[in-house]
């Protein structure tokens, strides 16, 4: 079974902290990865890649130093390993046309203005990340307990792979 | 980044130990000789360990495993395959001698006082002699049985002795037997009743009697459960179910026991209440299928007398134990049921034809029309009239059909080579009452199946049972259909770990409840409910089965 990962992209060391603080109680199942730039960003995929495993959620500032969180988050979703990982925009900077931006071309899937509530953080990746596993993986049972239980549970239901036997 | 655990054995271990025992037990009897014991029954002793060792080790799936069973029928065991195409039994002609009844053979032709008959060029009938003398090569033997000119069976070990081989169309055919098209029709109902929420809706229904004081929401999700696992697969109900359990979980705080017990309910349900039925789970399968080869037949309505009344005692003694066990703390809930019952045209067709066919499964007995048979009109009906589209069709649970049918196909060979006879024929088994031999069975059934497939289970011990019934051995009042139908109810009492059956494995994962309190309640399930089915083995069943 590969692994799904978290991954988390904030210039601010600080700002990161307390972002995988908030995150913390998903960490047993999905484990985060923390990178202060793009770039970083870009490296921890490319290993997360070649270990087989997967990125299931981006969770990205926007204001960064060298390039844009909307610039990696587009690249994301134009490259087909990282197609599929839900996006997330955290940010209190980014304007207008960055934001419109990322939701028409990076498939943007949600948006979170700083500061934020961490109850929220949580409720919203945990909401993604369910999305992710039920359409990526076939196996949902190992991700029911840290994610939306009933959902998963219906998505059993409704794709009838587990049978009796 | 996270590094990957290392494990004591690497995760290719267990594919490996399976595959080298499954190929080791499958050549044991290419290489052995097992006396009384008929050449095809050799080979099927062969497919039988292979099965035996893959489905319970599981390095390739179980569906696959029946698959390559199939397979092995037809290659070795079939009149068409190769060894058996122009396989003809060697014929002697046994020579009278001057004393009466006493006749000359060749010893090639005797083995533990018997020889064999040869009725036609590929079929033997077995007959117990008494040898007399031997000289030289040949045996002199006394039978009532031989007459001048009879001719005998010239080599005991000839592959076609004691075996008069099937053509390949009837281990194919079982899967089109008239049980798997059952179950074909059931798994259509209730792919039909899933795409319309019928039975979301019907659960919704059926709990709103049941109040908000949370004894009586867990009896109600348990006897719905019961209720739909009888019609559905237990899995599928147990995944809906939790949809609307995990809601409620959501009102208790994480240490309140109530989350277990609520987590518990379901899946005891949902396995408790695929006995119901014959289309419940998989097991009834093999069971009412291995009576059908003895000629015994169980209608479906017969089927729900035996069994309605053992599920209905084994839901509220769980429901019982996990008051004691697991009280809750709180006192009042709200459910939230909604039912918005689809009125479109497609979903009233569904629901008609699935009370239409159920009504029909039910009466059986009434009207005669066999249950397989009734079993086409759901696949007829909701196809004919696009209830369920090609796509629906496709992604029906096949490979549970495939596993069923290659169970079949085993237990015909078993059968028909003598295996299964020469297996259980090394114990006595007369010398036990009945009773002790029903407990006996029943727990070997229920202590395989928490750790195998139920169905695996069911049909690695039926075929023994059966074939203790039709041989005699285990002595005069033993009935075959009683234990048979003994051992299915066992298989689907084990729910000890979260292996046992699909629905723990989705209950476990909620993270409501750990292994050991699977354990112990199912434990206790398991006890309870092997001795409430052998009192009704005993003290009920005859009347309605005999």
């Amino acid at each position: 079974m590969s692994t799904i990962y978290i991954l988390c992209v904030e210039d601010e060391p600080e700002v990161l902290d307390v972002i995988v603080r908030d995150l913390s109680a998903l960490e047993d199942v999905f484990p985060i990865e923390m990178a202060v730039s793009a770039d970083e960003a870009r490296n921890i995929i490319k290993e997360i890649k070649e270990q087989g495993d997967k990125v299931g959620l981006a969770i990205c500032d926007h204001v960064m130093p060298g390039d844009k969180g909307v610039e990696l988050m587009i690249e994301m979703q134009g490259d087909e390993f990282t197609e599929r990982t839900r996006k997330v925009l955290l940010t209190g900077q980014a304007g207008l046309d960055a934001t419109v931006e990322a939701v028409n071309h990076a498939r943007l899937n949600r948006y979170i203005a700083k500061p934020w509530d961490p109850d929220n953080l949580v409720s919203v990746a945990r909401d993604e990340l369910t999305t992710f596993v039920i359409e990526n993986e076939k196996d949902l049972l190992p991700y029911m307990g840290a994610l939306d239980a009933k959902r998963i549970q219906e998505a059993i239901r409704a794709r009838g792979t587990i049978s009796d036997y | 980044m996270r590094t990957k655990e290392k494990q004591r054995f690497p995760a290719w271990t267990k594919t490996a130990v399976g595959l080298t025992l499954g190929i080791i037990g499958f050549c044991i009897p290419l290489f052995v000789h097992f006396d009384g014991l008929s050449f095809a029954g050799h080979l099927t002793l062969g497919i039988f360990l292979v099965a035996a060792a893959f489905w319970m080790l599981e390095p390739i799936p179980i569906y696959a495993t029946s698959m390559l069973v199939i397979f092995l029928q037809i290659v070795l065991l079939s009149t068409q395959g190769p060894l058996y195409q122009n396989a003809e039994l060697p014929s002697y002609t046994v020579e009278q001698t001057a004393q009466e009844e006493v006749w000359r053979i060749p010893d090639s032709a005797l083995q533990n006082n018997t020889v064999f008959l040869r009725t036609g060029a590929r079929s033997s009938e077995e007959i117990q002699i008494e040898v007399v003398e031997t000289e030289n090569g040949f045996v002199f033997v006394r039978s009532d049985e031989i007459s001048s000119g009879t001719e005998i069976v010239s080599d005991v070990n000839h592959i076609l002795t004691g075996y008069t081989p099937a053509s390949y169309t009837v281990f194919m055919g079982t899967l089109a037997s008239p049980i798997i098209i059952l179950f074909l029709g059931g798994f259509m109902l209730a792919a039909a009743a899933v795409k319309y929420n019928l039975d979301k809706n019907l659960t919704n229904v059926l709990l709103k009697p049941f109040g908000e004081k949370p004894m009586f929401i867990i009896l109600g999700l348990m006897l719905v459960t019961a209720v739909l696992s009888a019609f559905m697969s237990n899995t599928a109900t147990t995944a809906m179910m939790m949809t609307v359990a995990i809601p409620i979980a959501l009102q208790v705080s994480k240490e309140d026991k109530f989350r277990i017990m609520l987590a518990l309910s379901i899946p005891i349900a949902a396995n408790l209440g695929g006995m119901a039925t014959p289309i419940g789970t998989p097991p009834n399968a093999i069971v009412i299928s291995a009576l059908n080869a003895q000629g015994e037949s169980i209608a479906f309505g017969t089927w729900m007398l035996i069994a309605v009344p053992l599920v209905l005692v084994m839901l509220l003694s769980a429901w019982g134990l996990m008051r004691v066990m697991y009280p809750p703390t709180i006192t009042r809930f709200k459910l939230e049921l909604d039912s918005a019952f689809d009125k479109s045209g497609k979903a009233i067709i569904m629901y008609f034809v699935f009370a239409l066919t159920v009504v029909l499964w039910i009466t059986e007995a009434q009207h005669g029309i066999p249950s397989g048979m009734v079993a086409f009109l759901p696949i007829m009906g909701l196809t004919v009239s696009s209830v369920l589209e090609k796509e629906d069709i496709r992604s029906l649970p096949w490979e549970v059909l495939w596993l069923v049918a290659g169970g079949i196909a085993l237990g015909i060979s078993m059968e028909n080579t003598g295996l299964a006879v020469w297996l259980v024929s090394s114990i006595s088994w007369d010398v036990f009452p009945q009773i002790v031999l029903l407990l006996v069975f029943g727990f070997v059934a229920l202590m395989l199946s928490n750790f195998l497939s139920n169905t695996v289970t069911a049909t690695l011990l039926i075929p023994l049972a059966v074939s203790m019934g039709t041989s005699g051995i285990a002595g005069d009042g033993f009935s075959l259909v009683i234990s048979a139908v003994m051992i299915g109810m066992a298989c689907n009492m084990a729910m000890l770990l979260p292996i046992s059956t699909p629905p723990n494995a989705i209950a476990m994962s909620t993270g409501y409840i750990k292994t050991a309190d699977m354990v112990k309640i199912g434990s206790i399930i398991g006890i309870i409910g092997l001795f409430v089915a052998l009192a009704y083995a005993v003290l009920f069943w005859p009347a309605v089965l005999l």
